[in-house]
């Protein structure tokens, strides 16, 4: 099989030997996403820089147009950057074709967002298991059944597997969105605004959900506008016009450590 | 409400246009109801001008008479003139000749289209194409050596008649045309009369004859009558109109479901939308009525469009017909009540449709209807319920055939536009191989090559002529008249090699007094084996048994030549010499015409007029169904880009994408195929038994079965197409923009 020429090499350790060091998971450099040309061009993402690392819960905050879905929809791979360089699991995936990224998106990550999208038509149990069905086709139908299952008892919808989209709450839609997400086992989730249509009950039983993987070495992204879920990150990221406008770890401000280029490679947890 | 158009076609330009071209064409299409009346128009307008006769007597050659004389004092007849008709061969082809008294003409009256009317001896005019101005042409002349006594003939005209516009045609004087058909006198008179119906020209015919017979002048075949001041070829042209009134009702259907399912897609997926605004406080009321004038206005521009397109589509199907089988060129024409019909069509049906998915939009609680995206959720209906317990198949097929349940009224107008369009092509194919079938069946009991006739109505041919040649009889062919139907009468020896004699039923005519019938014919008639039949010929009614039913796919009556000679007043006469050979026999000279057994098999250009008819007609209809499919399943795709987009947010490529929409399309297409089959089959038999109810044979219908797989491959290889045009377009922007719009 020959190489994946998208795939790059892993990055140099950090040449600070006192910092522990995660293998950073997400690598973005100079990233912008602009849309239109000319004056009336619109702003998503200016010039970021960031890496986050195997395994962290990191929250994405600002207010609405700061851009911060739109820096997890590129770092999902569901957009296109219209500059700098993005590399995800090791795949450079900001010049990927639709279908390679298609395919890459099915393998390496899962996507909750705030209005569920789920597919009306399937039923819960369906709707994770089509999920397994398009990242891998080699899995058998049999195993893929049970996957879906185990991952809708692991949100605690077990009993409520043959129901349609319409027939669930918008928690419930949202956990099964959660088990579709975290059914093919992806090395990232990437979660935009997954309480915001839920009340505080079902969001924080969401974020627990959600914070709970990170245990088993998943990366979640989490986009929210509410500061309390985000402060429970390990890493907070507030945006403000496109830009990283600070980049709190452990309660610890980085944001001059990330403007000196300190941990422009790797991050600290 | 025009402003309102712009803005929406703003917002939606490729859908909005392609909505309004599809019902554009649909209101077109229905224009195709308007082909009957466009050539009628342009036939009784030619027929008027040129003063087409009422009733038109072939006469046996009865010398000099005086035609004002014998019938102006017949009832209901007005008008009188004498004409001569025979032939000439010109260019190896045989050609009519009509002698007219050009100075005194009001009936079929000639006209020069290019040059003057003959007005010395060996002057012509003639048809369009058969030769031009200062051609000359020697006519041999009968009465004397054939290659010494020729008439020169120099054409100064070029023009005719609407009657005569069918055939190539040389016109001449009176007293020309006699010289070339060996006449004294005239042999047909034309009769112009005051009361054009039916009855009252069945009567002046029977009148006409009373008083021909009583000035001595004898008659072999049946006046020819052209009531209703029609063209005569209207009755032929109104079959075939008949015919493309039927496609034309198909190309309304499919325009019906095109338009409903337009309004109601422009209308359903605005739903949010009205209830944002009933959010803030705008009436139901006024809700519906914005809604309806949306319909309306996207109608109105469709009917602006359609109108001209459906004028151009009757009028250049129209010219086909009247170009291929009458051969005249009409003028432009329009019919009022078609383009009324179908603007009403388009405007009522969508203000029908419009209040009603206005109605439903607007009746939706208000929660349920902003947090609607595209119409109703899936799952609120039962039948939705119990679609989404079946668990079989692949997810992705699941998910297609669910939705299809979901968007029933969908799903059901796009099943309904394959099931039109596979049934047009199937009933045009079905139309080419039965009018084949046909056409072979009609020569298989044939079996002379030739038939070889001379100039002149009447019974011209001594059947001795023929006593020493075992491979040729005479006989005779003429028309009479049997239980109001044009019958062919026709004379063969008892024992005659020139026709097949195995019968479908009974036997061949063996002693006076009998006859065989055509099968097909004699069932229309209700006549069986042992009825006495009166058969009308120009001598008066007869009546004989009928002893057999003759596979012949005509209304032909069967008889022995010398008795009908001898019923017709000219014992041992024919009017025809058939031959086994392809060549008129030797012993038959002067001016002949010979009629080929070869040529007539080969000669399709009959099937072939009426087959470009309909396969215009069809490309129309299926041109319509395919747009409307397109339409709704551009529709239909771009109302679940959100879903599709969710789907390759989890991983699903184009493919995956292609193939929801390819097994949704798949099943509708299926299902239209078998419904089309169906429809084709039983639409192409009902245009074939109307065909023979009205003609009283037997034409037999034979069904397409060969085309069947070019309709299976043009639904599969369009719906394939179409899918895969619809998903590229709504698989190119990224995943999050498009999800981004469904916020």
């Amino acid at each position: 099989m020959s190489p994946d020429p998208y795939r790059v090499a892993p990055p140099e350790p950090h040449a600070s030997p006192d910092v522990p060091r995660l293998t950073p998971l997400v690598q973005a450099h100079d990233l912008t996403r602009r849309w239109g040309r000319g004056s009336s061009a619109q702003l998503g993402v200016d010039r970021v820089d960031l890496n986050i690392g195997s395994g962290e819960l990191a929250s994405i905050v600002g207010p609405s147009g700061s851009g911060k879905s739109t820096l997890g929809a590129l770092i999902a791979g569901i957009d296109n950057p219209t500059s700098g360089s993005l590399v995800v699991d090791g795949t450079r995936i900001d010049s990927l074709s639709n279908d390679r990224l298609a395919r890459w998106r099915g393998r390496t990550v899962g996507i909750v967002f705030q209005d569920f999208h789920l597919l009306p038509t399937l039923s819960a149990e369906e709707n994770v298991e089509l999920a397994v069905q398009l990242a891998d086709r080699s899995v058998h139908r049999r195993e893929r059944r049970e996957r879906s299952r185990d991952a809708l008892a692991s949100v605690g919808l077990a009993d409520k597997r043959r129901r349609l989209p319409t027939q669930l709450s918008g928690g419930e839609q949202q956990r099964v969105a959660i088990a579709r997400a975290l059914v093919t086992r992806p090395r990232l989730i990437v979660a935009d605004e997954p309480t915001g249509s839920l009340d505080q009950a079902s969001g924080h039983v969401v974020f627990e959900l959600l914070a709970g993987l990170t245990a088993t070495g998943t990366t979640v992204l989490f986009i929210t506008h509410d500061p309390e879920l985000a402060r429970r990150a390990d890493r907070q990221i507030e945006m403000l016009d496109g830009r990283i406008a600070t980049h709190t770890a452990a309660g610890i401000d980085m944001s001059p450590l990330v403007a000196a280029g300190t941990i422009d490679e790797q991050v600290a947890r | 409400m025009i402003r309102r158009l712009f803005r929406e076609i703003g917002r939606a330009p490729v859908r909005i246009l392609t909505s309004v071209m599809a019902l554009a064409l649909a209101i077109g299409a229905i224009g195709v109801l308007a082909i009957p009346a466009v050539s009628t128009n342009s036939l009784r307008d030619a027929a008027e001008a040129d003063g087409i006769p009422q009733v038109i007597v072939p006469i046996d050659d009865s010398k000099t008479f005086d035609v004002a004389g014998i019938v102006g004092s017949v009832d209901n007849v007005d008008r009188a003139e004498a004409e001569v008709l025979t032939f000439v061969e010109i260019d190896g082809r045989t050609t009519d000749v009509l002698g007219v008294d050009f100075g005194n003409q009001e009936i079929d009256i000639v006209h020069a289209d290019v040059g003057r009317l003959p007005a010395a001896a060996g002057e012509v005019l003639v048809t369009d194409g058969l030769a031009q101005i200062g051609d000359r042409f020697e006519i041999p002349l009968p009465g004397g050596e054939a290659s010494s006594a020729t008439m020169s003939a120099e054409v100064v005209g070029v023009g005719g008649t609407a009657f005569w516009s069918e055939d190539d045609v040389v016109f001449t004087s009176l007293e020309s045309a006699a010289a070339i058909a060996g006449v004294d006198g005239a042999n047909r008179i034309v009769v112009g009369t005051t009361d054009l119906s039916a009855d009252a020209l069945s009567d002046t015919s029977r009148d006409l004859r009373a008083a021909l017979t009583e000035a001595g002048i004898t008659t072999t075949s049946l006046p020819f009558t052209v009531p209703d001041g029609h063209h005569p070829i209207e009755e032929a042209i109104d079959q075939i109109s008949m015919l493309v009134g039927m496609l034309g009702i198909v190309a309304g259907l499919v325009a019906l479901v095109l338009l409903a399912s337009t309004v109601n897609t422009l209308i359903t997926e605005r739903t949010r939308e009205v209830a944002v605004m009933r959010a803030l406080g705008a009436p139901n009321r006024q809700m519906r009525r914005r809604l309806r004038r949306l319909a309306l206005s996207i109608a109105a521009a469709a009917v602006v469009l359609g109108l001209p397109l459906g004028i151009a589509i009757s009028n250049f199907i129209a010219r086909m017909i009247l170009t291929e089988f009458v051969g005249i060129t009409p003028g432009f024409a329009v019919s009022i009540p078609v383009m009324v019909g179908s603007a009403l069509f388009a405007l009522l049906g969508a203000r029908i449709v419009a209040a009603r998915a206005a109605r439903r939009v607007t009746a939706r609680p208000l929660a349920e209807a902003l947090r609607d995206r595209n119409g109703s959720p899936f799952g609120r209906r039962l039948s939705e319920r119990l679609t989404a317990r079946v668990r079989v198949g692949a997810l992705l097929d699941r998910t297609a055939v669910r939705n299809g349940v979901h968007q029933r009224a969908r799903s059901f107008a796009m099943f309904a536009q394959i099931t039109a369009a596979v049934a047009a092509l199937l009933i045009v194919a079905s139309l080419a191989t039965t009018i084949t079938d046909y056409n072979a069946a009609e020569i298989e009991p044939v079996q002379w090559g030739s038939r070889t006739f001379v100039p002149g109505p009447g019974l011209d041919i001594d059947a001795s002529i023929a006593d020493s040649d075992p491979r040729s009889e005479v006989g005779i062919d003429i028309a009479g008249e049997l239980e109001g139907w044009e019958t062919d009468l026709v004379g063969f020896a008892p024992d005659t090699l020139m026709i097949d004699r195995t019968m479908d039923a009974g036997r061949w005519f063996a002693a006076p007094g009998e006859v065989a019938l055509s099968t097909g014919f004699a069932e229309r008639i209700d006549v069986e084996i042992g009825d006495e039949i009166d058969v009308e010929l120009a001598s008066g009614s007869h009546r004989y048994t009928v002893v057999g039913l003759h596979p012949d796919s005509g209304r032909s009556v069967f008889i022995d030549t010398s008795e009908l000679a001898a019923d017709m007043n000219r014992p041992g006469m024919g009017n025809v010499v058939m031959s086994l050979d392809e060549e008129s026999p030797a012993y038959m000279t002067g001016l002949l015409s010979v009629e080929r057994l070869t040529d007539i098999s080969e000669d399709d250009s009959g099937r072939d007029a009426i087959l470009m008819i309909f396969t215009a007609i069809g490309a129309i209809v299926v041109a319509v169904a395919g747009l409307a499919v397109a339409s709704g399943l551009a529709v239909g795709v771009y109302e679940r880009r959100h879903e599709f987009a969710a789907m390759r947010a989890v991983g699903g490529r184009r493919r995956h994408i292609f193939r929801v929409v390819v097994a949704e399309l798949l099943p509708l297409g299926t299902l239209g195929i078998g419904a089309g089959l169906v429809a084709g089959w039983f639409g192409g038999a009902a245009i074939m038994e109307s065909f023979e109810a009205s003609n009283a044979v037997e034409i037999g219908y034979t069904f397409a079965t060969g085309a069947i797989p070019a309709a299976v491959g043009a639904v599969v290889i369009g719906s394939l197409l179409l899918g895969g045009l619809m998903v590229r377009r709504v698989t190119r922007q990224p995943v999050a923009v498009t999800l981004r719009g469904a916020a």
